[in-house]
């Protein structure tokens, strides 16, 4: 009997060679405390033997979806890294496999120099932000890889008190300028 | 911590994590700040949340601290620093307090923020709002359901989804909004900010709406109808997702009325084509584990467009729509393999699929639509693979190929042949090896033409093995099949050549093995060997080993020359007890310790089987393991999990009716237990035989009853389970009038009733009846009426009220028979028509059943009747022909004489015909079982 609720994904990991966690999100719907939903999770350190061993059944097995420990789980394997999404057994494998397509779609597009581990690290906010966009409290909120894109913001780039403030007209910017200027010279002296 | 590395985390967003307490300071430090640094900010948010997901957690002061200060960065308008602050809302609001403080600051994001932040502000109302604060955002969450924006409106059906469980009340006041949604097609607005994407619309917000629809909906059917009626049409519905939840939605409707089934026939076989290869999957899925439950309403055409779509999905590119259709076949193929037989060729070419998944179900399912026409085919197909295989791999073929063994024995030549080939050639650990030889055990005891050829290899084996355990398993399946072998001496050479060369274990289990030679009657010369050869090994230099051959060499001495039936016992077990209940009964012993073990535990109490029981117990077992195993437990290897969770995961699609089968055993041990603890039935001696209890009313009346019949000797006992499921009334007095059907020619002589004095609410009690049978088999109907004086509950001392006299009352249910079946116990024969011809006594019946009823439901009702063993896997019909015969063989309870049947079964227009041809030792039982058979 598949499950009608919209709770379909369990969990969602990166994991990297040395079976560490990089990310790793489980899903627990909300407001729901008792129904007792996927107990192997609750602990972090069952959780972090559930993905070591997830990742010894996984590693350079290309084989994209596998049936692990009644759950259902879809990963991709990348040069240092290892993307999972994991899953009921009731679940229908091609609904999942859009959602993981999602994410990897969408960290493919905003981490445009390639998906390793250091790059993952160094982007952290937008890669939290990315998988927080395509699943709410596992449920898969948007398909579409550039939608997501779409939604997650760069980190700020210039700090506001930095900029120069244009209202002062173009005289203001020029004396804001020299008196910088000359400050510098004086410190080089 | 030197500058140097506190400047390094400074800096940039370098791959390491700085320690979790520099990170906290780091954090109530800068977000405390005038003015606020929102790149810096949001560096060290990500950092936070970066710990949090390693595992790490704050004790909830410092949390509380945190969230305080991350929520004092909402002053700051900073759309990427305000994403990061919601999602450090949401991490930290599961270990912090006072969440409800950022409630206003989020609201006023939902109300005024961009389009980038609303949606972000409205899914963290799910974490900050509790039942007493959740009626606050019902005017926000429905403006946001009907807004035109798609991630708007997503996120607050999302949010109110996740909200339901606490304010049900809210949500349901905006139901016509979610409905709306459901059909409204949201396109994202033109110019979205400045961002360098493109979003594209895939009305993910249909599903939402469709799933919080449902659950607002799902206790109405008639409402859920019209729900998918409406959103069927036109092709309103766009997105996949929420077409695959209307399946799902169908799904749910049929699965509570199976009468629904035909008015959404013309929707299913559309949706069978449907351009998404999930809905395909869906309801496919839907389809064919509807039919395994109600095949009779499922027509053929639909199954088989079912299993074309399938079979199409094993050839697209995905991986996933492939390993899933693969799912839904392998399933199929544990309980109608021969409906697939048409995708074998797609099959055959998955097995060389670069998935090792795919490629595992893919020959298991294959095995399991094998038919004796194209058995030897499919052996050597796995045979020109399975060497370049990895060892669980292998595993799980050998598996498929034991299957394959038991339900086709006439096979046994090239299954046997195969598993020979791989034991000798193939390299493999212990677990692989384990296999092959467990496999061959199997073979060997429930084929007994194979029984030579199989022995004589895997002597040849042990000559050259490296694994004790393996060695120590074969060496005893030598010593209990070897003695009736026709040539025994050859077998006494291998295990002598294992005393020679190995170590003690197993030279002690060659010399256990060796002992059971000793009064075989096929070769009596080897006596004086084995004696000449056992009294050589007592000087051997381990004392186990010693120890065995002189017990071995005084128990054969005391066997042949003092006739001696204890120690021809010990050396050759006729009877095997039964382990559950001597289990049970061993560890009530101890637990009931009351003269510290001076009575000796008493081994008769246990029930005790002969090798043919034993063998007919085992392979129903292994069938019906067959049978319910789940096509999960194929692919996970490690053995811990195994099968337990599985069930339950398939169990409501795909159980038989044998799922509980262990719980039966056990359930029927305690029912005798029971009976045999009251005082007057101990007269009555040895329990014979138990049915299986029946249910004697519908599971939801106000009294459940279920019915076990007892047999003894000279007696029969009926017991009455009886549930009183009302709430506030007690049954008094409690029992069961069985009237026979026929009076006048009653052959069973009521002796007494056992009642129940007084039954409270929702407990269970058992009521016995016990009769004197005046013939050896008898058989009744008995009509039943159930009796009892029904008095009110007091509910403050949960007893009945002080002088409440109460009605007395009578409650009619089904009647219960006693028929030839309940005489025979399933036995096993390794060949069934030598057995059917040599039996003496002959009875033929033929039967028509007007009913609809398939040949299946048929078979399965025969050998619920008949209580015997289904033999050469004739218990499974094929559903593609109009004739079948099923072989059945048990013997009587009462005195072991053995009775087989062959039924012969045609369908036509008509009905179907059923020609019943008995044989037995016993005249009397055979002819009573043949006529009784379809009572």
């Amino acid at each position: 009997m598949s499950s009608l609720s919209l709770y379909t994904v369990q969990a969602v990991l990166i994991l990297d060679q040395q079976e560490e966690r990089i990310y790793a999100k489980y899903y627990q719907p909300p407001h729901r405390s008792d129904e007792g939903h996927q107990l192997l999770f609750n602990s972090v350190k069952k959780q972090k033997e559930f993905e070591k061993q997830l990742y010894r059944k996984t590693h350079k097995q290309d084989s994209e979806i596998l049936i692990f420990e009644d759950h259902l789980v879809l990963y991709k394997e990348y040069i240092d890294i290892t993307i999972y999404l994991v899953a009921s057994l009731e679940e229908n494998e091609i609904v999942l496999q859009q959602g993981f397509s999602a994410i990897r779609g969408a960290l493919d597009l905003i981490l445009n120099s390639g998906m390793d581990k250091k790059n993952i690290q160094e982007n952290y906010d937008m890669v939290l932000l990315a998988i927080d966009e395509t699943i709410d409290n596992g449920v898969i909120l948007e398909t579409d890889s550039n939608t997501i894109a779409s939604r997650v913001s760069k980190p700020p780039t210039n700090e506001p008190q930095m900029a120069l403030d244009l209202d002062k007209g173009f005289l203001g910017a020029w004396g804001f300028a020299k008196s910088k200027f000359q400050e510098r010279l004086q410190q080089g002296l | 911590m030197s500058a140097h590395t506190y400047k390094k985390f400074e800096n940039s967003t370098s791959g390491d994590l700085p320690d979790k307490m520099t990170i906290y300071q780091d954090c109530m430090n800068t977000f405390n700040e005038s003015p606020v640094n929102s790149k810096r900010c949001r560096l060290l948010i990500s950092r936070l949340l970066r710990l949090l997901a390693q595992g790490e957690t704050f004790p909830q002061n410092e949390a509380t601290a945190l969230f305080f200060s991350i929520s004092k960065l909402f002053q700051h308008q900073n759309d990427p620093l305000r994403q990061a602050v919601y999602l450090a809302i949401k991490e930290l609001s599961g270990i912090s307090e006072d969440v409800l403080m950022a409630t206003s600051s989020i609201m006023k994001d939902v109300q005024n923020g961009s389009d980038l932040i609303k949606p972000d502000a409205i899914r963290s109302l799910t974490y900050v709002l509790d039942e007493s604060t959740a009626f606050s955002a019902e005017r926000l969450l429905k403006s946001a359901v009907v807004s035109r924006h798609p991630s708007i409106s997503s996120a607050a059906l999302c949010t109110s989804y996740h909200l339901l469980p606490i304010s049900e009340v809210t949500i349901r006041r905006f139901t016509n909004e979610t409905q709306e949604a459901v059909l409204d097609l949201k396109q994202f607005p033109n110019q979205h900010g400045n961002s360098e994407y493109y979003p594209n619309s895939t009305y993910i917000s249909q599903y939402h709406a469709l799933g919080l629809l449902y659950q607002l909906k799902k206790t109405d059917k008639m409402a859920l109808l019209k729900l998918v009626r409406h959103f069927s049409e036109n092709n309103s519905m766009k997105n996949q997702l929420a077409k695959v939840e209307l399946v799902k939605i169908v799904n749910d409707l049929i699965y509570r009325d199976p009468q629904l089934f035909s008015q959404f026939r013309p929707l299913l076989s559309d949706w069978l084509s449907n351009k998404f290869e999930s809905v395909q999957l869906e309801t496919a899925k839907l389809i064919t584990s509807f039919a395994t439950r109600n095949s009779r309403l499922v027509a053929p055409e639909l199954y088989a467009a079912a299993i074309s779509a399938l079979q199409s999905l094993l050839t697209v590119p995905r991986v996933s729509s492939r390993f899933a259709a693969l799912r839904i076949l392998n399933r199929i193929s544990m309980v109608s393999p021969e409906k697939i037989v048409v995708c074998n060729p797609e099959l055959e070419s998955l097995i060389n699929d670069s998935n090792r998944n795919i490629s595992t179900y893919a020959i298991t399912t294959l095995l399991k639509t094998g038919t004796s026409k194209n058995i030897s085919s499919l052996i050597s197909t796995i045979t020109n693979f399975i060497h370049d295989v990895s060892d669980d791999f292998k595993i799980i073929i050998i598996d498929a190929v034991r299957t394959l063994s038991l339900n086709f024995p006439q096979e046994w030549k090239s299954i046997l042949n195969f598993l020979i080939d791989v034991l000798k050639n193939s390299e493999g650990g212990f677990k692989f090896k384990n296999s092959i030889v467990e496999a061959l055990i199997d073979i060997v005891s429930f084929v007994p033409q194979s029984k030579e050829l199989a022995l004589e290899n895997l002597c040849d084996f042990i000559e050259d093995c490296e694994f004790n355990e393996i060695l120590v398993r074969i060496l005893h399946l030598l010593g209990k099949e070897g003695p009736s072998a026709p040539n025994p001496s050859l077998y006494v050479r291998h295990i002598y050549n294992r005393v020679v060369l190995e170590n003690s274990i197993i030279r002690s289990a060659a010399v256990v093995a060796l002992s059971k030679f000793a009064l075989t009657k096929n070769d009596p010369t080897l006596y004086e060997s084995i004696i000449s050869l056992l009294k050589r090994i007592a000087n051997d230099k381990d004392d186990e080993v010693r120890d065995r051959a002189t017990i071995a060499l005084e128990f054969i001495d005391s066997a042949r020359n003092k006739d001696d039936v204890i120690a021809q016992n010990l050396i050759e077990s006729k009877y095997f007890y039964d382990i559950p209940s001597l289990e049970s009964k061993l560890s009530s012993y101890i637990s009931s310790n009351t003269d510290s073990f001076a009575t000796a535990f008493d081994v008769n109490q246990v029930r005790k089987f002969t090798e043919d029981e034993m063998k007919a117990i085992n392979l129903k077992r292994k069938q019906e393991q067959i049978f319910n195993q789940k096509s999960e437990t194929t692919l996970d290897t490690t053995p811990e999990a195994e099968s337990v969770p599985e069930k339950r995961a398939d169990a409501n699609s795909f159980a038989g009716p044998n799922l509980d089968d262990h719980q039966e055993d056990l359930l029927a041990t305690k029912y005798a237990d029971e009976l045999l603890s009251i005082e007057q039935i101990k007269p009555f001696g040895q329990l014979v035989n138990s049915s299986r209890a029946i249910s004697l009313t519908e599971p939801e009346a106000e009294f459940v009853v279920r019915g076990v019949k007892h047999l003894f000797k000279d007696n029969v006992v009926l017991q009455f389970n009886i549930t009183n499921t009302l709430t506030d009334i007690a049954l008094d007095n409690v029992s069961v009038v069985c009237t026979p059907e026929i009076s006048d020619e009653a052959e069973l002589e009521e002796l007494f009733t056992l009642q129940v004095d007084r039954l409270l609410p929702s407990e269970e009690a058992a009521c016995y009846v016990a009769f004197k049978k005046l013939d050896e088999i008898v058989m009744e109907g008995f009509l039943n009426n159930l009796t009892f004086t029904t008095k009110e509950i007091n509910p403050d001392t949960n007893e009945p009220f002080d002088g409440d006299e109460g009605f007395q009352d009578e409650y009619e249910i089904d009647s219960i028979f006693l028929n030839a079946g309940d005489y025979v116990k399933s036995s096993f024969t390794g060949n069934f028509s030598a057995t059917f011809d040599e039996l003496p006594c002959e009875e033929v019946a033929v039967f028509n059943i007007q009913e609809d009823l398939s040949i299946q439901e048929v078979v399965d009702k025969i050998i619920l009747n008949s209580s015997c063993l289904p033999v050469e896997s004739t218990q499974f019909a094929p559903s593609d022909s109009n004739s079948h015969t099923l072989k059945l063989f048990g013997k009587s309870a009462l005195t072991g004489s053995k009775v087989a049947l062959q039924i012969k079964m045609i369908k036509s227009s008509k009905g179907l015909a059923l020609k019943v041809h008995g044989k037995g030792e016993d005249s009397l039982l055979c002819s009573d079982l043949v006529n009784g058979l379809m009572q």
